[in-house]
């Protein structure tokens, strides 16, 4: 590992408390959260354009803040990239000037040389005498990067580097995005609320809420091991249920649920081992759910495990999927206000199986689709 | 036109200009202080710097005479170091011109820098820049069009400053009589042709700079 930075620092400002610690390393690491959660305050603290209360900031064993040192490295000696929000790129500068804002020190042979290389590798060479205002968002984009990425800084970071952009232009750059953080190899620090676009920008995944970490994992990790209820909420995750413990084991967990016994998968490297009758949280992913075709019989136990009935309550059409929300058949209240899971389904076995006119079904849940959230 | 006439329109415009460089140098940091930055006794300095507007001139004129006088605050001293004092010279309408168009000058300015993306200077921060080259580099050239148009508003007003210096510069020919004080002696005995000419040149030199200020201002928004 080329690149190892952490952080760990509290902020106190009226109403809201920053008090987060954490560490990455070469790639991307994204901050994950809800708007409000300190994302963007923590960013400011790496770059020294705010101070924190305590703590200690260290980017490839260079301390750049250490409040029991006493230490706090001016943001202009941090050699810290940053691409805000809005791109904050000088408008009486040309897109050349901007880029080599940063450059100052170095001869004007040296520094033209940089300035060409930059706007060579990100695809900007013919509009080196544009202004930032004759520019389209994507571009921008670019020059903003480009900016930050000319001075080779220790640590990029970017602030919702996307929200600029309206949403189809902001799918293809996300990708050029991922791309370019991918091919100059700096590490990078990303700030987002948008959980897709943290799950395809990011290497890992730092997730926030209300000015703390609620977890920092791989992102393949955090997206099928979320470590509690608090991080499947933040994320987004559908179907978040509570049941009781019938009994746990290190690879299996079975959880009544509804007048259900599910039989989930447990993760052995957590060894989580909740006694019986103790509450606890899961989550069931829309899509995982499978409905079971009624033209079959003697459904085969290995592959239809968890097996229920209910009813379509409601649904939504999403272009591309319909999501269902289902009601159980078993009696007492559903467990998600009007309906009980919420299944989604493609277009194609919507109108194969002829949901539209067959409100019943019978439904399965493989136990791997079963996550069990620790408290 | 009398040589008197044609004295107090040189005297003015030299008045005007010297109180607008004047204006440059104190008002443009000063402008940028009140904007950018929050300091010990700011909202002082902001009272102070704007009173002038709203004070009777006279009332500025007579705060000038306690500090600069013969025997003011700071002329004393200065009058009992040299023998020389700044009352009743043309520096002293410069200053009294100075003071008068100041606020204007800072308003303008200031309102100008407090426009300017405060992102745009934090980029600059993280791209190695001081405050000192980032206000030069970015701040200041993106308040521009408000800047130029506070110091036309400023030379506005030095050109017509009246009150203060008669307080401070008295009303002597040739000497610091300017073009305001001029038409207010040519009223006075009764010279109603002087009076008219000097008006009439006034009034066009305001309008120009006025309409220039028009455009400035209209390309700055």
């Amino acid at each position: 590992m080329r690149h190892r930075f952490s952080v760990e620092i509290t902020k106190r400002l009226p109403g809201f408390t920053l008090d987060v610690a954490w560490t990455a390393g070469d790639g991307v690491a994204v901050l994950f959260g809800p708007s409000g959660a300190g994302k963007t305050l923590t960013l400011q603290c790496l770059a020294g354009l705010i101070r924190p209360d305590a703590g200690r900031i260290v980017v490839d064993d260079r301390i750049l803040f250490d409040s029991a040192a006493g230490a706090d490295l001016p943001t202009q000696q941090r050699r810290v990239g940053y691409v805000f929000q809005g791109y904050a790129l000088f408008p009486h500068l040309t897109v050349a000037d901007n880029v080599g804002f940063g450059l100052r020190d170095r001869s004007r042979s040296d520094r033209e040389r940089r300035v060409a290389e930059v706007l060579e590798r990100l695809d900007l060479g013919d509009l080196a005498h544009r202004r930032p205002a004759d520019l389209s968002g994507g571009q921008r984009q670019r020059v903003a990067l480009g900016r930050a990425l000319a001075i080779d800084p220790a640590l990029l970071l970017l602030d919702e580097p996307l929200s600029a952009l309206d949403a189809p232009l902001r799918r293809a750059l996300r990708d050029e995005l991922r791309s370019i953080l991918t091919g100059w190899g700096t590490a990078a620090v990303l700030v987002t609320h948008d959980f897709t676009e943290a799950y395809r920008l990011a290497d890992r995944i730092i997730v926030y809420e209300a000015g703390r970490v609620i977890q920092a994992a791989a992102r393949a990790e955090l997206l099928w091991q979320p470590a509690s209820e608090a991080v499947a909420r933040v994320m987004g995750l559908r179907n978040v249920l509570h049941g009781v413990v019938v009994k746990s084991a290190p690879d299996r967990i079975q959880i009544s649920w509804r007048g259900h016994v599910l039989e989930a998968v447990n993760s052995p490297t957590r060894s989580y081992l909740p006694p019986p009758d103790r509450p606890i949280a899961f989550f069931i992913r829309p899509e995982y759910v499978r409905l079971v075709r009624k033209d079959r019989r003697a459904l085969d136990a290995a592959h239809h495990m968890n097996q229920m009935r209910g009813t379509v309550v409601g649904e939504s059409d999403f272009g591309t999927v319909w999501s269902l929300r289902l009601r159980l058949d078993t009696p007492g209240a559903p467990a998600q206000g009007s309906f009980d899971l919420e299944v989604e389904v493609p277009h194609l076995v919507y109108e194969i199986l002829e949901i539209e006119r067959d409100r019943h079904w019978e439904f399965s849940i493989h136990r791997g689709s079963i996550h069990v959230l620790p408290t | 036109m009398s040589a008197d006439a044609v004295s107090a329109l040189g005297l003015s415009i030299r008045v005007a200009i010297a109180a607008t460089v004047l204006n440059a140098l104190i008002g443009i940091p000063l402008a940028y202080l009140l904007a950018r930055r929050v300091f010990r006794g700011r909202v002082l300095v902001d009272l102070v710097v704007t009173l002038p507007l709203v004070l009777p001139p006279t009332v500025t004129g007579y705060y000038l005479i306690v500090l600069l006088g013969r025997r003011g605050w700071l002329g004393a001293p200065l009058y009992a170091l040299t023998g020389w004092s700044v009352a009743f010279t043309w520096y002293a309408a410069v200053i009294a011109a100075t003071v008068m168009a100041l606020p204007l000058l800072v308003r303008t300015a200031r309102a100008a820098i407090e426009s300017v993306d405060h992102e745009l200077e934090k980029a600059a921060y993280t791209l190695g820049r001081s405050e000192s080259r980032t206000a030069l580099e970015v701040t200041l050239p993106l308040a521009r069009n408000g800047i130029v148009a506070g110091l036309v508003l400023a030379f506005a007003r030095a050109l017509g400053e009246f009150g203060a210096t008669l307080m401070l510069a008295g009303n002597i020919p040739g000497k610091t009589t300017t073009v305001p004080l001029a038409i207010y002696t040519a009223v006075q005995t009764g010279e109603m042709n002087e009076a008219v000419l000097l008006v009439l040149a006034l009034t066009g030199l305001s309008c120009l700079v006025l309409l220039l200020a028009g455009r400035l201002g209209a390309r700055a928004t």
